[in-house]
């Protein structure tokens, strides 16, 4: 059997920067991808934050391919006929270290692929790995297209269904209680209607996202990010609350409706459909997370279940490189001793915790529960508005004060027990 | 037997769109180019078949098209070595400056008994740089072999002729050009791709094969490779469906699409 030092398997995000860092030390590794290129697979709302990776290989990023650096955050409560949007422009959060960048990964993945090519690693597209092969408990390697390779470590990092270590029972298979889908449109608009449309400077970005109507009253919502010469626009659902449903509405319709919202269509008139992808999205939490080593073996980025749900954003991208260079960290250690067993390799677990990684799958323990009320999704977004329509409103009943109007407004919509005890959940979001 | 196959980097037309009458080319990955693959395969089954020889991918480099990933795919499918001409001076060239270079490289790395060429790039697709080389070389020419098979000394081609098929002989060495039907490119197996990185590749420069910038700088521009873009007149005719028939019967006539 032909044999070399790692093998990663997964040309996205996490394998890519694991093989990135094995690479640039001279370990002989190999990428397996079965898309016909890096990132042909993947699919991504549209933002990565940076400001944590800065400090993972830093000479890596100076020439990333980002679309634009986000200046703009809004949220927008659709619901009631009417939406609220929140706003916030700050010099903080672009400046000379931007906190997000909007991206593509189709451009992402490739340029990435390029930077482990040119560390040393091999990077092999149309390339299915079928198989993991055992040697009792340990992993020694993979089966792809017929031939058989070995390795010392394989690096998992096959993404969301983990079908490859679910099939070797290195985790449990998916349940769809513990993902979400989510849908996406590409839509071009030339940079200046853009940077028009949501008052931006030049070659800055926005990001807005949604909730309320969009997912009508499921657990998710809506997200928009505005490329250089396009703009992402997507819904991310609950895959058990869609599957669910007892009506007939098939999760596509809900970006179809979106998409013809009175308050989104201004913001996509002109635009001209490029591409569409959707793609299952892990959010089952950190109870749910497999374990994450074993003899011979890593697992990465979102097949090791690093990915995180806050609220209205799906959070992945950014622990997926940071679990990806932890993993490289972990085979050099594993190298050095000359030992892969699965007790070398626990030092894994040890290099997430000190990335920011762990620290934020912990931090949204708490959301899974909270998320399932669906009132978050459905009766907040249109109180707000009917607060807010009191507070502008003009007519001949509105005798009372501004103040006052609000005061009453705001018992009315929000002074109730289940809201106080919403409030109470999300404390930890 | 000895074959050199000329291979140029073209975009994955299948991920390729057209925008505003131009090909949107952001994340598009380059591969072999599609042709190039049916003289790759063309190339190898000749070598199987004659029991001994070796195949050699040639290519010249191309603004920042990645040839040695190119290289790397043509090993992997089966070449026995990539041979590579490398000049900055080569980014702007045209097909004379191209075929100029790969008849060099060609030269230099010879002997061959056969050169083999796609019967177009997937990108360009102007057919020419085939006879150029051919030309340059000295070489016998056979366009568009729908089959091809060696006794050793002499080649036979069936060519694609539209209308009907043509075989022809020829003594070796000779330049074939080699369509689409003529076989199925295989897929490299992992092995392949992983042996792939250990094939020698010899990459020249325009001086040593005794050129310069000004050999291959292009000695036209395109303009434009667009196909008239037709205007339409938009008539429409109301009226009863006899009188529409005779509005455009008689604006037919008047056009000179009918005559009288």
């Amino acid at each position: 059997m032909e044999k070399v030092e790692c093998i990663v398997v997964g040309g996205g995000l996490a394998g890519l920067v694991a093989a990135y860092g094995l690479a640039r030390e001279g370990v002989e590794v190999m990428v397996l991808e079965r898309g016909n290129y890096a990132g042909a697979k993947n699919v991504t709302g549209g933002r990565l934050y940076m400001r944590p990776l800065r400090r993972i290989y830093p000479e890596l990023w100076d020439d990333m391919p980002f679309e634009r650096p986000v200046a703009r955050e809004l949220i927008t409560m659709l619901g009631d006929g009417a939406a609220t949007t929140v706003e916030l422009a700050s010099e903080r959060l672009s400046g000379p270290s931007p906190q997000s960048y909007t991206i593509q990964r189709a451009k992402l993945d490739q340029w990435l692929a390029d930077k482990a090519t040119a560390a040393g690693a091999m990077v092999v597209t149309d390339m299915k790995a079928d198989e993991l092969l055992r040697d009792g408990e340990r992993v020694i390697g993979v089966r792809a297209g017929g031939d058989e390779v070995g390795a010392e470590v394989t690096i998992i990092a096959e993404g969301v269904l983990g079908l490859l270590s679910g099939g070797a029972g290195l985790r449990e298979q998916p349940r769809a209680a513990d993902h979400a889908v989510g849908f996406k449109e590409i839509i071009e608009l030339p940079p200046g209607v853009i940077e028009d449309r949501w008052r931006l400077n030049e070659g800055e970005g926005a990001a807005q996202l949604f909730m309320g109507d969009v997912t009508r009253g499921m657990t998710g919502g809506g997200f928009l990010y505005t490329n250089r010469a396009s703009i992402a626009l997507g819904v991310v659902v609950s895959m058990e609350q869609m599957r669910t449903r007892s009506d007939e509405l098939e999760s596509w319709e809900l970006l179809d409706a979106f998409k013809e919202a009175a308050q989104i269509k201004p913001l996509v008139r002109g635009g001209e459909l490029a591409e569409y992808s959707a793609h299952a999205v892990f959010e089952g939490g950190i109870d749910k997370l497999p374990r994450s080593y074993g003899a011979g073996y890593l697992l990465a980025g979102e097949a090791a279940g690093f990915a995180l749900n806050a609220l209205v954003t799906v959070r992945g991208m950014d622990l997926a490189i940071a679990s990806g260079w932890a993993a490289a960290r972990a085979a050099l250690a594993a190298r050095a001793a000359g030992d892969s067993s699965a007790a070398a390799l626990a030092v894994y677990e040890r290099f997430l915790r000190e990335t920011f990684v762990m620290r934020a799958m912990e931090a949204g323990r708490g959301v899974p529960r909270a998320i399932e009320n669906r009132r978050l999704f459905s009766e907040y977004p249109g109180a707000v508005a009917r607060l807010l329509e009191g507070f502008f409103a003009v007519d001949d009943e509105s005798s009372a004060t501004l103040v006052r109007t609000s005061l009453r407004g705001a018992r009315r919509e929000f002074l109730k027990i289940d809201t106080l005890k919403d409030l109470w959940s999300l404390r930890k979001v | 037997m000895d074959i050199a196959v000329c291979v140029k980097t073209n975009p994955d037309l299948q991920l390729m769109r057209v925008k505003d009458r131009a090909p949107v080319l952001e994340a598009v990955p380059f591969k072999v180019g599609d042709l190039d693959k049916n003289a790759l395969e063309a190339a190898l089954l000749l070598r199987d078949a004659a029991g001994d020889g070796r195949v050699v991918a040639v290519t010249v480099s191309e603004g920042d098209r990645k040839i040695r990933e190119t290289m790397k795919e043509a090993l992997a499918i089966g070449a026995d070595e990539a041979v590579i001409v490398s000049d900055p001076a080569l980014d702007q060239s045209d097909q004379a400056g191209v075929a100029l270079a790969l008849a060099g490289a060609i030269g230099k790395a010879g002997p061959f008994d056969l050169v083999l060429f796609g019967e177009g790039s997937t990108d360009g697709y102007s057919g020419q740089v085939p006879s150029r080389v051919a030309e340059l070389l000295g070489l016998p020419e056979i366009g568009y072999a729908r089959s091809l098979q060696s006794t050793g000394a002499v080649l036979r081609a069936e060519r694609s002729m539209g209308e009907s098929i043509e075989t022809l002989e020829t003594a070796l060495p000779a330049a074939v050009t080699v369509v689409s039907e003529i076989n199925e490119p295989r897929i490299p197996s992992l092995m392949n791709i992983m042996k792939a990185g250990k094939k020698p590749v010899v990459e020249y420069a325009l001086g040593d094969l005794a050129l310069d910038a000004a050999a291959v700088a292009p000695r036209r521009a395109v303009r434009s490779n667009l196909a008239e873009e037709q205007s339409r007149k938009h008539v429409l005719f109301d009226g009863e469906p006899a009188a529409q028939a005779e509005a455009l019967i008689n604006a037919l006539v008047a056009e000179g699409v009918l005559g009288r």
